[in-house]
């Protein structure tokens, strides 16, 4: 009888420790972020702040056919109270932290993330042939990638990026606090 | 006392069996990682179905409709997806 019970609890642990869920939120780990910190961005994240360009382009983010994710992907992850928005840096660690997505998943979307900022970059020194709508286009396209991975695996993570979206064009659509994510 | 330690380690057998990491999981994440890593490439692809490992971060990957693209990390940190015939 006793060997019964070992065995059964025996199994209940190893089955216990090798099912952890995936939406198991995981503190940030700021050591070990490689890059270089973002000043006057940690805090403001949120959908409150104003965005601050004068010469945004009159924002088209919620009705931008985005041309070939936005028809795969299912709406948008319900809003939440809970999903407060992150501010950029816990965003990034939470994506980087993230097992709802693989590891050239997470390094594609980061070369994508790179070459956006880089588009953002001849924008403001002018070389860009884009246009702000444009850069809110590829924005927005991004973000719909970055969802159509996350809605399903880690919806928690979903949630706090749409909450944060307007936030983080927000901070991009301004040159100075764009001059400023760059460091 | 000798039953118990025989039963002891065929539990301990049945459970290091069931909680070792499977290769099968592992094999399975990484076709679903390469899955989407094409798509996000905007390749045309539905499925990886199968993965042949050419080297570290270096995979051939064939697709389920027929597509075979080689997947890899370049020296600049880049995920790179190349058509192959």
């Amino acid at each position: 009888m006793h060997v019964g019970y070992m065995a059964v609890l025996l199994l209940l642990l190893t089955g216990c420790a090798h099912g952890k869920p995936d939406t198991v939120p995981e503190p940030p780990i700021a050591a070990t972020q490689p890059d270089a910190p973002v000043p006057g961005v940690a805090k403001p994240a949120g959908p409150a702040r104003p965005p601050p360009t004068p010469a945004a382009a009159p924002a088209p983010g919620a009705g931008i056919p985005a041309p070939s994710a936005a028809s795969k992907v299912a709406p948008p992850v319900a809003k939440t109270p809970a999903a407060a928005a992150l501010d950029l840096n816990t965003l990034k660690e939470e994506l980087k932290d993230t097992k709802a997505i693989g590891f050239f998943t997470k390094v594609t979307l980061k070369n994508q993330v790179d070459d956006l900022l880089d588009q953002f970059r001849e924008f403001y020194e002018g070389k860009a042939k884009l246009t702000l709508t444009d850069l809110r286009r590829s924005y927005e396209l991004l973000i719909m990638k970055v969802l159509s991975l996350l809605q399903d695996a880690d919806q928690k993570l979903a949630s706090a990026i749409v909450s944060s979206r307007e936030a983080i064009w927000g901070l991009l659509a301004d040159r100075t606090t764009f001059a400023n994510l760059q460091g | 006392m000798n039953t118990l330690t025989v039963a002891l380690a065929q539990s301990l057998i049945v459970a290091a069996f069931f909680a070792g990491p499977s290769s099968a999981d592992d094999d399975e994440a990484l076709k679903k990682d390469l899955t989407a890593v094409i798509a996000l490439n905007g390749l045309p692809c539905g499925q990886v179905v199968a993965v042949k490992v050419q080297a570290d971060n270096d995979y051939a990957a064939s697709c389920k409709d027929g597509n075979q693209y080689r997947v890899y990390l370049s020296a600049a940190g880049r995920v790179v997806v190349e058509t192959q015939k």
